[in-house]
């Protein structure tokens, strides 16, 4: 039983290191589809956010987009 | 003179009328017969013909972006969507089935005591287990979250609901991605510790010209492990080494294989992947309800002597043998005088 439960938190760690080790490889759209030629528009004044989350506030909440009407 | 005028005109004449009559010739008419000016003009079927892909170009710096229509993305669409849930329906739900009539036909392989039963001894030490543990809990995530791929809009979003639903697949795939790591350096453990007890021999096909002793009361001699626990081990070793790498290419999109390719990779991981979940069935199967006894190898690590004797009797006796010459004396040890 013991080294099951090893196993499972084992199996656990690894996978939160490999989520850490990956994410470490990735690139927000705006970093990777701009140029000095094109322009993938600031973070935070797109409609899906930085993240994609449809969150606009982070990390660009000073550019945040005005309100639609506003 | 007259007469090379006369022919100059004569031809003339010919070529206006060809030039007033060509394109009411080459007018082609559409079914209801009434002139269809765009007949020939360049459609999809003919660029298909002349490119296996059409791109444009782009400035951003992803040039992949650039790839406006890939028809073989058509024919992969065609097999994930048609053809892979019925395969993967066929595998699960065949092994299932198979394993079910098996149950009700052979019933459950039963411990048979002798005068040995209640002894234990040691079949998988605590490493063991923590490689076998980790790779099987890994691969059941892996599995579930593999399938759901394949079945979750068909099957369990009617069910629970679009949002739901997308949300289970989300967290799915983050565990189905996450999870492959530790469950690839299982495989990897897995090999290094028994891949020296898993080299087929002479002694495999004997235990397989008998059936393995499913289909008799028989019990054919067997080392520590089986023909069919072989099989087992390279299945897993082939398949898992297999479904790593076709992840890895799915994992990391164009760092190996374009479009086409990592489209062939997910084909492949597919198709091995609902292979390797009916095989790992009938594994955990014959593991737990199929043979009394068996689980012990892989829960506490102790199996009955008994069973061990009937199963594996030339693993037992060379256990024994070592037993019976004492414990092994470690680099550097003397004997004592």
């Amino acid at each position: 039983m013991r080294a099951f439960v090893v196993a499972v938190a084992m199996a656990v760690v690894l996978a939160v290191a490999a989520s850490f080790v990956l994410g470490e490889s990735q690139r927000f759209a705006y970093q990777a589809f701009a140029t000095s030629g094109a322009r993938v528009s600031n973070p935070g004044t797109n409609l899906v956010g930085p993240r994609w989350t449809g969150d606009i506030k982070e990390p660009g909440a000073g550019h945040k987009a005005d309100a639609p009407g506003s | 003179m007259r007469r090379r005028l006369t022919h100059i005109a004569h031809m003339t004449l010919l070529a206006a009328a060809l030039a007033v009559a060509a394109p009411a010739l080459a007018q082609v008419r559409a079914p209801d017969g009434a002139p269809d000016p765009t007949a020939s003009s360049v459609n999809e079927d003919l660029l298909f013909r002349q490119a296996p892909k059409i791109g444009g170009r782009i400035s951003i710096p992803n040039q992949t972006a650039a790839n406006l229509i890939q028809p073989q993305g058509r024919e992969w669409r065609s097999f994930h969507e048609s053809w892979m849930p019925w395969i993967g329906a066929l595998a699960v739900l065949g092994m299932l089935g198979a394993l079910g009539v098996f149950y009700f036909t052979r019933g459950r392989i039963r411990l048979e005591h002798s005068e040995e039963s209640g002894r234990k001894i040691l079949r998988f030490n605590a490493f063991e287990r923590f490689a076998h543990w980790m790779t099987a809990t890994c691969f059941i995530v892996l599995a579930l979250t593999g399938l759901n791929y394949i079945f979750g809009k068909r099957l369990l979003m009617p069910l629970i609901g679009p949002d739901a639903f997308a949300a289970l697949a989300q967290w799915g795939k983050y565990a189905h991605v996450y999870l492959a790591w530790p469950f690839m350096l299982g495989v990897l453990f897995m090999l290094v510790l028994w891949i020296k007890d898993n080299i087929p021999g002479k002694i495999d096909w004997i235990w397989l010209k008998q059936g393995g002793g499913f289909l008799g009361d028989a019990h054919p001699s067997a080392a520590r492990f089986n023909a069919g626990q072989k099989m087992v081990f390279w299945m897993v070793v082939g398949f898992g080494l297999l479904m790593s790498a076709t992840g890895l290419m799915m994992l990391f999109p164009f760092a190996a294989t374009d479009i086409n390719g990592m489209q062939v990779m997910q084909v492949v991981h597919s198709l091995i992947g609902v292979v390797f979940i009916a095989g790992i069935l009938a594994h955990i199967y014959i593991g737990t309800l199929g043979m009394e006894g068996a689980y012990d190898a892989m829960g506490s690590g102790e199996v009955d002597l008994a069973w061990a004797r009937a199963h594996h009797d030339l693993w037992v006796e060379k256990e024994q043998a070592k037993t019976a010459s004492g414990p092994q004396l470690g680099r550097g040890q003397v004997p004592a005088e």
